[in-house]
């Protein structure tokens, strides 16, 4: 009985919270304040700051060695050749036997 | 004319062929392993994706047209969300547990470090924390979506939900680009 009493308490004062603040009306109008105020302006931010660090952190790719527990090939891909991961990038993947290209 | 307020779904062929698409994917994908024919899993793809189109379709008109989405339906729906949104954190749970226990204590194999001997980590701070707030952003352009749709504003629902979808657009383009400049693949 008194649990019933209290849940009865809870839904009258969230009733009227409600209703004092005008129910949902202009929910929409914050969320969309909140949209263009903070939150694209903080992916505008995160990508000045992504941009400026991808600028000067361009160097060249680690040295090749050919460790055993990486480029581990027990059974080949099933696309291509069998040897070249899906994201396959030549110039910072190297394949088991090393880089592929002239450029290493 | 029923005396409760409970959709009773009419006959339907989805759920027979949402459970074969999961065969011919399931399958398919061991046969493309093995054997090098796409066929099966190609199969299964398509059978999927109209599986999804139909019956989905179906339920935007059983629950709008045909008013079978009473608040008790609506009520059963948001458990359904409930426990789906519970078995994602669960299998986030489970990559989390295995970052931790390969992590915490490397093994020789690996040099006896982390991250692991010739691998170069990204920075978090870069690509990753962009994706982070557009995660984040879309949250919110979607909630805006949500208040407006339940004001009847039907118009900024629609730029809203552009909004949000144009994120998820680019927050998956980002994340290819990252797998592809990756100094390391997935099988690492």
């Amino acid at each position: 009985m008194a649990l019933a009493s209290t849940a009865t308490l809870l839904r009258r004062a969230f009733a009227s919270a409600a209703a004092a603040h005008g129910g949902h009306e202009g929910g929409a109008r914050t969320w969309k304040i909140l949209t263009f105020v903070v939150a694209l302006p903080g992916v505008g931010v995160c990508m000045a700051n992504a941009w400026l660090k991808m600028q000067h952190g361009s160097h060249d790719p680690p040295e090749f060695i050919s460790y055993p527990h990486l480029r581990i090939r027990t059974k080949p891909f099933p696309w291509g050749d069998g040897n070249h991961s899906l994201f396959h990038n030549s110039h910072t993947n190297p394949l088991p036997t090393g880089y592929e290209g002239p450029h290493h | 004319r029923q005396a409760h307020a409970y959709h009773m779904v009419d006959p339907s062929p989805w759920p027979l062929t949402g459970a074969t698409a999961a065969l011919l994917l399931t399958s398919g994908l061991a046969v493309w392993f093995h054997y090098h024919s796409t066929t099966l899993m190609t199969l299964g793809l398509i059978l999927m994706l109209l599986t999804m189109y139909q019956w989905w379709r179906d339920i935007v008109r059983e629950g709008t047209y045909m008013g079978h989405h009473t608040p008790p339906v609506q009520k059963g729906l948001r458990y359904g969300m409930i426990l789906f949104i519970t078995s994602e954190v669960f299998f986030f749970l489970g990559f989390f547990w295995a970052f931790f226990h390969s992590s915490l204590a490397p093994t020789p194999e690996l040099g006896g470090c982390w991250p692991p001997t010739g691998i170069t980590p990204l920075d978090p701070f870069e690509v990753p924390l962009l994706n982070t707030a557009v995660l984040l952003a879309s949250g919110v352009t979607v909630t805006w979506a949500h208040h407006s749709l339940m004001e009847g504003q039907r118009k900024e629902a629609i730029q809203s939900l552009a909004l949000t979808i144009l994120l998820g657009c680019y927050f998956t383009t980002l994340q290819a680009m990252e797998y592809y400049e990756a100094p390391f693949p997935f099988a690492e």
